[in-house]
């Protein structure tokens, strides 16, 4: 027991704190009311919410229906150049910043956008506007959401032992048979965990909305928190939506408690399936992978080709953009850092709790593993608006600097955006590594120093680098909290970006855009590289 | 040691000898922006005063306001600038502001607007602009322009954010009264996207996103003075244009009332006066500025709407409101 106190308190304090933190927030928004919450929830309310439930449900439908076919299409074609490539590529979506997407969206399908335009110049008619609105917000999240899913339901099909496949084949099966019986059950449990991701997240979605909604019937709950806040200054219905927000995303989050990230790098399996598919069901595959990947890649083109022809001498010397960039590397780098230490933490304290050879006999380990995963997982249930007005809150009724308490903000958000992404790639590492190296460990007495320095580190390095770069990316592009805090001395570079959307300066957005974008792709790809080559 | 004696001596003496007061103003980004009126302002304002002024650009008119509400005691403006005469009401309220004491008898408007707080300091009228080349059919009224084809599609502002978005609802309402949901019902297929500030919307429209976008009746004068493109026009309406008088006032926490005063007291001198119709695009608030020729050229409503401060800060929320629920689809 004693040999386990040091790493058991810090990530049990951690935990500990982080709960309190939600419990906090919770406990301002209450308070600040001064109406009590119940009383009046008006018709305006109710069409808000229906709305976001509506919008969140057809995405996660759209979402898991694209990732599936795509999924199903790609398990199926093991053998093409570019294959992990593209499903790199795929991957990367989690951390391009949504509001980069948006950007390229808007580049491909907005009114002047290129479909637009190519149908104007050989048709002579263009499809006009049907970019904004609910097409638009189903459009972005399918993009986002779909190639997420496709990671771990590829996962899953990957992992359906070949020979089930043969015996359906020797079954003679068809296509829907064999998915019935041997595809679907395999997928199951990812399905439906991914699901409930995909409709959290949508169900809370913001940068998109706000940028794609164009309406205010377009609105979701995180939406109406902002424009209350910003907009009328009602801080007194912000605070009702955001505490109906809550209420419900705790809900959802308890529900699916299931709930697990998959984050492991998938690795393709080249496993050849020796019976193919018919000829027409190839077709279909082919035709499947190649409409997704001009989908996806688009997008990311129309922003390097408009970025290109930015004048990038006058955006690099202009004052705003240098602070907005030191802004955002400074609290990327802060986060990151901040997440990766709360992560092993927290990991740490966990596995001694599962863990035979450790406290996993203990009668409590069970609730407190408990408590430690949910801690990890705040973020799922207070989503980034709802955090940011608890922080406007406590601002209002404690002193200090706005900056000061701006950065506290953005920071408290990154880290716990980052949070569960990061305990899902750390603590099954951490775990493994005890499970497999305790008993010499223990046998040779050595410190817990050195125990992270000899046993720990080396086989953790990849993982660290791997979560911190994806901290790094989702604070670099996050448009959250920062539309309630963002000011003239308070500005990061997303939020940069979307005022200059929002003005004249699109050349100049286009721009920023291409820098953001090649920035966040240079850190996902570079970071766990060196990382990896250091290790080999 | 000595070194960084010296250089404490160094530093302070260069701060000292920059010690020139500094007026902070909130405005909304247009005006703020590097090809907006600030920069002018800005040089013409340190010439009179030994200090320096620094416009903070807000994304939309309101939102200066919303700004100062959210930054509270701790705001750092000194001076706002860019609200209306309809909102004007709805800021007093919130006690922010602090009466200027200077005597405005000079200034000469399209109506008598007086008040002890806000100190006008340019004025239009509202219209929906367009490009000649691109479209055809101009609506001349807001019923032709509510039964424009489907694929019409108008840019507007959020009338929560902006002053223009603002005076549209009173605009509509002004002329439709208790048929304004129904107005607004039949209009809203029209609306491409409301956006929150004037700026945001008039790119979209420069980018052709939309065929029109409600400005000012001044906007084409920018194309023409500037661009000198002429195919921006102005729609006008049978039914008459709702009036927009630009006005700043001093902020209350403010520990620079006397360098705001001077402020507000410049906004109508000559000097700014004659700025404002080719740096904001608006007419001046004093008589006796001669105007670019091709102001001429422009679409000058005879009569105008204007409501009243008092009455638009007690109907705002339910026409909002009643404005909401009619675009929600």
């Amino acid at each position: 027991m004693k040999r386990f106190k040091g790493s058991t308190l810090l990530g049990g304090a951690l935990s500990f704190a982080l709960l309190s933190f939600s419990f906090l927030i919770f406990y301002t928004l209450y308070t600040a009311q001064e109406t009590n919450l119940f009383t009046q929830v008006d018709s305006k309310i109710y069409g808000l919410l229906k709305f976001t439930i509506f919008q969140a449900f057809l995405s996660t439908v759209l979402s898991v229906f694209v990732g599936l076919l795509l999924a199903w299409a790609l398990s199926h074609q093991t053998n093409f150049k570019g294959r992990s490539t593209l499903i790199a590529l795929f991957s990367s979506s989690l951390v391009l910043p949504t509001l980069i997407v948006v950007f390229g969206i808007i580049g491909i399908f907005g009114r002047q956008g290129y479909i637009n335009q190519i149908s104007l110049y050989f048709f002579d008619t263009s499809f006009g506007t049907y970019l904004y609105g609910l097409g638009g917000i189903l459009l972005a999240h399918v993009y986002l959401n779909a190639s997420f899913a496709l990671r771990s339901l590829l996962h899953s099909f990957e992992a359906i032992p070949k020979e089930k496949y043969k015996l359906a084949k020797s079954l003679n099966f068809s296509v829907l048979k064999c998915f019935y019986y041997v595809e679907y059950p395999a997928l199951k449990s990812s399905l439906l965990s991914i699901s409930s991701t995909i409709f959290l997240l949508c169900f809370t979605s913001f940068a998109v909305v706000l940028l794609l909604g164009g309406n205010p019937s377009y609105n979701t709950l995180e939406v109406a928190i902002y424009e209350a806040v910003k907009l009328d200054f009602d801080i007194e219905t912000a605070l009702k939506l955001a505490l109906i927000q809550l209420s419900i995303s705790v809900v959802l989050v308890v529900l699916s408690s299931s709930f697990k990230i998959s984050t492991s790098n998938i690795k393709t399996s080249n496993t050849f399936i020796v019976w193919k598919n018919s000829k027409k069901i190839q077709t279909l595959q082919w035709f499947i992978i190649f409409v997704f990947t001009i989908f996806f890649i688009s997008p990311l083109i129309v922003i390097f080709l408009d970025g290109l022809s930015a004048n990038f001498t006058k955006i690099l010397s202009d004052k705003i953009f240098i602070q907005s960039f030191f802004t955002s590397i400074t609290l990327a780098t802060v986060s990151s850092i901040i997440t990766v230490i709360a992560a092993i933490l927290l990991s740490n304290t966990r596995r001694n709790f599962s863990l035979d050879t450790r406290l996993a006999s203990n009668p409590f380990s069970k609730i407190l593993n408990l408590f430690i995963a949910f801690s990890g997982n705040i973020y799922l249930a207070i989503p980034s608006l709802v955090l940011g007005l608890g922080f406007f809150m406590m601002y209002q009724k404690y002193d200090g600097s706005f900056v000061l308490w701006s950065t506290f903000a953005l920071i408290t958000a990154n880290v716990l955006m980052s949070l569960p992404f990061a305990l899902a790639v750390i603590a099954p590492a951490m775990q493994k590594i005890a499970k497999r190296y305790d008993k010499l460990s223990f046998s040779l007495g050595l410190s817990t120093f050195q125990r992270y320095k000899e046993v720990e580190l080396p086989y953790l390095k990849s993982s660290i680098a791997y979560v911190f770069t994806l901290s790094f990316c989702f604070s670099l592009g996050d448009l959250g909290i920062i539309a309630l805090f963002g000011s003239d001395e308070f500005i990061t570079l997303p939020w940069y970006l979307y005022q200059l959307m929002g003005s004249y300066n699109t050349n100049d957005a286009a721009g920023v855009a291409l820098i953001l974008l090649i920035l966040v792709l240079a850190v996902f790809i570079l970071i766990p590289r060196i990382f990896r080559s250091k290790n080999a | 040691m000595k070194k960084t004696i010296y250089l404490l001596l160094l530093t302070s003496i260069l701060t000292f000898g920059n010690e020139k007061p500094t007026l902070t103003v909130y405005t909304y980004d247009a005006f703020a922006a590097s090809w907006g009126p600030a920069p002018k302002v800005k040089k013409a304002f340190e010439k009179t005063c030994d200090c320096n002024i620094k416009f903070v650009g807000v994304s939309s008119s309101i939102a200066t306001l919303r700004k100062i509400q959210l930054e509270g005691k701790k705001t750092k403006a000194d001076v706002i600038l860019g609200l209306d005469t309809a909102i004007a009401q709805v800021a007093k309220e919130t006690k922010l502001f602090s009466p200027h004491g200077l005597d405005t008898s000079i200034i000469d408007l399209p109506n008598s607007y007086k008040d002890d707080t806000f100190v006008p300091f340019d004025y239009s009228y509202f219209a929906f602009v367009y490009d000649e080349k691109k479209i055809k059919n101009i609506p001349d009224s807001f019923e032709s322009l509510a039964s424009m084809p489907e694929d019409f599609k108008i840019v507007i502002q959020d009338p929560r954010s902006s002053t223009p978005g603002l005076g549209l609802l009173l605009w509509v309402k002004s002329i439709y009264g208790d048929k304004t949901v129904d107005y607004w019902k039949r209009l809203s297929p029209h609306i491409l996207t409301i956006t929150k500030g004037w700026s945001e919307a008039y790119s979209l429209f420069l980018k052709g996103e939309a065929d029109m976008v409600l400005s000012y009746t001044t906007s084409p004068a920018y194309h023409m003075i500037e661009e000198n493109k002429y195919n921006i026009k102005s729609a006008d309406f049978k039914e008459g244009h709702y009036a927009q008088i630009e006005v700043a006032a001093i902020v209350k926490s403010s520990k620079q009332k006397e360098l705001g005063k001077k402020f507000l007291e410049f906004l109508y001198t000559k000097e700014f006066a004659q700025l404002i119709p080719t740096a904001n695009w608006a007419y001046p608030v004093i008589k006796g500025v001669k105007l670019h020729k091709d102001f001429d050229k422009l679409h000058k409503p005879k009569e105008f709407i204007l409501m009243d401060g008092k009455e638009v800060e007690e109907k705002r929320k339910a026409i909002i409101n009643e404005w909401l629920s009619a675009v929600q689809k």
